[in-house]
């Protein structure tokens, strides 16, 4: 005789298996329904992606900026404590490199906010084809930083280069010439690579501030007897005003960071040598991870304090 | 006096066509005229003949080129465009799934620790790229995520996430919670009246998300420089940085690739313009 009892024992822990899988099912789904446990099971992985690709990477970094790290020597590893920042503070070329991206953070700030302002105001005005411009002008924004400084270079090349070609069209030049061959011309000529890629941002956000002011403080401004120029300074650069402090802190960040264009454009030519382009060349040139962390530390306490200011205007200017 | 202002206006009108243009239009000028006319002094501005000579020779061909490893010019381009569409595209999408979740998540529910987690995402724009980029060097290198498509599609996705959760919380907390009350009254759970009502109402606000993120890991170039060293994950902004270093002096041919590197970002700036402008404007101030 075959035994009943063995048959009858999977028929029970499968009727106790369904019971628990449908318990489970009914708990899952009271999570899932539970604004904090759907919430954190949201969460979860987003937390610990960031923790691993950026505050433990961040960390790490922070640990070789405090050691002798040099990837060439990997047997000569060993801690310094703050070493590595003195000599960076000490370092001839870190000063040249500061005043350089200083230089460029400036230029650039001053270019793109005052272009960017005249063709918002361009933009903001009616007249045909007004939806084309403003796509066109939207271009530069979307192309790659890398090739935009590969597309200056050969814009600016000495041999058969664009603006050689149009000055000697026009007789403005006799002969042809290497733009970028002089060291502060370089620089200027990287700033306005920069500037080209980052003024069609900064138009769409100072646009978007303009189209945002309500048409009636106009109108009632001209009932009572405004022109133009005081329409200008009491109601549209008021109310712009916030707008152009945003802008102002991300150009600020961007162009303290600028590495793509000045990649390809000069490579790194020691006239456009910022300190993007001076931590790029230690860390991973070089291979001094120490010292290289420390100077991105450097950069990034900039970086950082500009982040924080960026922050706080938004919390205080958002009044849109 | 209204004479005066519209001459002004066409004036400046002339002047953005010309600065937004003319680097483009050499550009695609130098890809496409021969080079005699390309090479004379000066160049001829206005092409006679057109040849697609010089994207046969990067695409199909591969003219001779041989890199360290023996790639051809057209293995670099070809490769690298791959490389950025699996990494683009993947970004693209798991940013579509990820970013309204996490946006609702913020907008809607209420939990503790709310403003922490906020913090914590938002807080990844403070943490600089530079000290990131070594640190992740050596733990790209223990986790065996160096060189590979999986490590920039992470790495992709990570970065998007402060942006992408700051706008989509911004774009749902402006639309009214009416509807979905509604649908929890008849029955629906909290997922099921987010897919179902806040969804449909927030694509909008979604499609400016996936068409920046894809625009922005499309274009990244530094991160991907220092991490990938072969054409297994190369994307195209690495492989053309290598093609114009190796061309040098071959204008034609490194403005050819540059064009094929442009044509996927601007067609989806063009395309998604209304949604681009959204995104931009939106992710500024909310």
């Amino acid at each position: 005789m075959r035994k009943r009892a063995p048959l009858q024992a999977p028929s029970q822990t499968l009727r106790m298996k369904i019971r628990n899988k449908q318990k489970w099912q009914r708990s899952l789904s009271a999570i899932i329904d539970n604004q904090k446990w759907l919430a954190y099971l949201i969460l979860a992985p987003v937390v610990i992606l960031i923790f691993f690709m950026a505050y433990f990477p961040a960390i790490q970094s922070f640990r070789f900026s405090l050691m002798y790290y040099n990837t060439r020597l990997p047997e000569r590893i060993h801690f310094v404590g703050l070493n590595n920042y003195i000599r960076i503070l000490k370092d001839p070329l870190f000063l040249e490199a500061l005043k350089r991206t200083a230089y460029f953070v400036v230029i650039a700030v001053g270019m793109i906010l005052s272009i960017a302002l005249v063709f918002s105001l361009v933009l903001n005005e009616n007249f045909k084809g007004r939806s084309i411009l403003r796509a066109l002008v939207i271009l530069a924004w979307a192309i790659p930083p890398v090739v935009n400084g590969f597309m200056w270079k050969w814009l600016l090349s000495g041999d058969f280069g664009f603006l050689n070609g149009i000055l000697y069209q026009f007789g403005l030049i006799s002969s042809y010439e290497p733009w970028l061959k002089d060291p502060f011309m370089a620089l200027n000529w990287a700033t306005l690579t920069f500037v080209w890629r980052f003024t069609p941002f900064v138009t769409i956000l100072l646009l978007g501030a303009l189209q945002s002011i309500p048409l009636e403080l106009y109108d009632s401004a001209k009932v009572d007897g405004a022109g133009a120029r005081s329409c200008w300074w009491h109601i549209t650069l008021p109310l712009l005003r916030p707008m152009l402090t945003i802008a102002l802190i991300i150009i600020m960040i961007f162009a303290f960071t600028v590495f793509d264009e000045i990649y390809t454009l000069t490579g790194l030519d020691p006239a456009t040598k910022t300190l993007m382009m001076y931590g790029y060349e230690l860390a991973f040139e070089k291979g001094r991870f120490g010292i290289g962390s420390a100077l991105a530390y450097v950069i990034g306490i900039f970086m950082f304090l500009i982040t924080y200011f960026y922050i706080k205007s938004i919390y205080r200017e958002v009044k849109y | 006096m209204i004479n005066h202002k519209k001459i002004l206006l066409y004036f400046c009108i002339v002047i953005m066509l010309i600065w937004s243009l003319v680097p483009l239009y050499w550009l695609i000028l130098s890809s496409i005229i021969p080079q005699v006319d390309l090479y004379s002094i000066p160049p001829r501005w206005i092409p006679a003949r057109i040849t697609l000579e010089n994207f046969r020779s990067i695409l199909i061909t591969g003219k001779g080129f041989r890199g360290a490893v023996g790639t051809t010019a057209s293995e670099l381009i070809k490769k690298g465009l791959i490389n950025s569409l699996i990494v683009a595209g993947t970004t693209t999408l798991i940013m579509a799934v990820a970013a309204p979740l996490i946006g609702y998540v913020f907008a809607r529910l209420d939990f503790p620790g709310k403003n922490l987690f906020f913090f914590y995402i938002i807080g990844m724009i403070a943490v600089p790229s530079w000290p990131v980029l070594i640190g992740l060097f050596s733990e790209f290198s223990k986790l065996g995520l160096l060189d590979t498509l999986t490590g920039l599609i992470i790495l992709s996705v990570a970065y998007r996430m402060p942006f992408d959760t700051w706008f989509m919380k911004g774009y749902l907390s402006s639309i009214p919670t009416e509807l979905e009350d509604a649908a929890r009254i008849d029955g629906c759970t909290l997922l099921g009246a987010m897919f179902k009502v806040v969804l449909p109402l927030s694509l909008p606000g979604l499609m400016a998300v996936v068409i920046i993120s894809f625009l922005f890991s499309w274009n990244m170039f530094m991160a991907p420089l220092i991490l990938t060293y072969t054409l297994k994950a190369k994307p195209i902004t690495v492989t053309i940085s290598e093609f114009v270093g190796q061309f040098y002096a071959e204008w034609n041919l490194m403005s050819a690739g540059a064009l094929v590197a442009i044509i996927p970002p601007i067609l989806v700036a063009l395309l998604f313009q209304k949604y681009l402008i959204k995104g931009i404007v939106g992710g500024a101030i909310k």
